[in-house]
């Protein structure tokens, strides 16, 4: 199959799909590698935000997905009369974010961090499917570890975890290097995307 | 701000916690957080919980333990600087900083997020098909109206003397119980008047798990006719950790009435 035909295919693929399709689901529909695919669907991608089309392709965990063009949402709330979300309070946010770059992370973890108690943010993000509760600690009271879904990804536009904003670490004053803290705590998150899990590595030959 | 259904979420306006307040402190007195004074600012925080104390608004304790740190840290401060090696001396506001300096990391983030989620809300998909994940469903594409609104008649005809039929539910009902509480009581107090002591699983005979729904059946109604015992302080059940054998013993029976309420 060459190129074109492939490219073409995936356009079918990921329209007829409408939600989002992996790759190693479209490799094997189109009968060939996740490279390939990954590849064309790039390509795709690419033309379709140059030519400033009305179709784009967002890349979520490993997966692909159309969506509209994030400049013509004038164009759609007139259209429709769109449903305005409404937005998550301050403390979910941190909560999240905490979450998005320590998981798999405690609730007790999350709040030495905010110095605050952060339960009802928590069961809020687990409500919206933001979170989700992907084990226990193998520690007294056996407590809850909390991870981002994949619908997390969705609704802050990243293609996986390691997209999320690199924190810098360096500007942390009166560190003393290869200090141990108290708490035994990993002073600062300079690594977050080292320690990260396998979620949503960018690896695709174990994709799926 | 506050969730609805979580009847605790106490909170001061505008602070989401310790680190918020004291962010809003460093900022008003435009304080470089390298170097807190750390006296103005215990201060200046101890003030405002009170202030808060005074609006009746209750004070969650995580402020109330930053509280005690500051005064911890002033303290500290105060006394002549230990000497940890020779040429190290220990600040003690640097753990606070570091807090402080972490917290303030996912704060931006937060930030980035909400403008993120604003900015990707503007997006929509397409809602997903409703194909099956096997490939194979057929959708016919010759339909029409007439066929549909026969179809429709035809599956009513043969739904209705469906729901009137009452053979099923009728054999449900009358299906014989196999394991009863009471009888599963009866059980129990018999073995335990051999033995002091017992394993609940004990009491459950696997043999008779090959019936279908007998294992766990016999389980649920069991476990049911422990707990009903010990309710009436006719025995005693202990575990010593979690998944671990529950090990039942006998109570010496210090009541008259034998068989005074359970019931089936």
């Amino acid at each position: 199959m060459d190129q074109k035909k492939l490219i073409s295919m995936i356009e079918t693929l990921l329209f007829s799909s409408g939600d989002r399709l992996t790759l190693t689901r479209m490799a094997d529909v189109l009968e060939t590698d996740v490279k390939t695919v990954k590849y064309a669907v790039r390509i795709l991608a690419d033309e379709l935000q140059a030519q400033e089309r009305g179709i784009r392709i967002r890349e979520i965990d490993n997966g692909y997905q159309m969506h509209s063009a994030p400049e013509n949402h004038e164009a759609i709330a007139r259209l429709y009369e769109v449903r305005r979300k409404q937005g998550l309070s301050q403390a979910c946010y941190e909560v999240l974010s905490i979450i998005a770059y320590k998981q798999p992370v405690t609730r007790i973890q999350i709040e030495r961090i905010r110095g605050t108690a952060s339960d009802s943010a928590i069961s809020k993000l687990a409500e919206k499917g933001l979170i989700w509760a992907s084990g226990r600690l193998d520690a007294p009271g056996r407590p809850i570890l909390y991870e981002t879904t994949q619908d997390f990804l969705r609704v802050f536009g990243f293609a996986s975890l390691k997209d999320l904003p690199i924190i810098d670490i360096i500007d942390v004053p009166g560190m003393i290097p290869g200090m141990v803290l108290p708490d035994g705590h990993e002073p600062g998150i300079r690594d977050a995307a080292e320690t990260l899990p396998e979620y949503a590595g960018l690896n695709i030959d174990s994709a799926e | 701000m506050g969730e609805p259904n979580h009847p605790c979420v106490l909170k001061i306006p505008d602070f989401e916690g310790p680190f918020d307040l004291l962010f809003h402190l460093f900022e008003k007195n435009k304080i470089n957080i390298q170097d807190i004074p750390i006296g103005l600012i215990t201060d200046q925080y101890i003030q405002y919980l009170k202030d808060m104390a005074k609006m009746d608004m209750e004070i969650a304790s995580g402020f109330l333990v930053m509280a005690s740190t500051l005064l911890h840290i002033k303290s500290r401060m105060l006394l002549p600087k230990i000497e940890v090696d020779d040429t190290e001396k220990i600040d003690p506001r640097e753990e606070l900083v570091r807090r402080l300096t972490e917290y303030r990391k996912f704060k931006e983030v937060s930030e980035t997020l909400r403008s993120r989620e604003e900015e990707w809300a503007r997006v929509v998909y397409k809602a997903a098909e409703p194909f099956s994940r096997e490939h194979r469903v057929e959708i016919p594409m010759d339909l029409d109206p007439v066929l549909l609104q026969d179809s429709a008649r035809r599956v009513f005809a043969a739904y209705v003397p469906c729901i009137e039929d009452t053979t099923p539910k009728m054999s449900m009902i009358l299906q014989k119980e196999r394991f009863s509480i009471k009888s599963k009581i009866e059980e129990i107090l018999g073995l335990l008047k051999k033995k002091l002591r017992m394993v609940l699983k004990d009491l459950f005979h696997p043999d008779r798990a090959g019936e279908p729904g007998a294992g766990r059946e016999e389980m649920v109604t069991g476990f049911a006719a422990v707990l009903e015992l010990c309710r009436a302080g006719r025995l005693k059940i202990t575990q010593e950790a979690p998944f671990s054998d529950i090990i039942i013993y006998r109570k010496e029976e210090n009541h008259g009435s034998k068989k005074a309420d359970f019931h089936d």
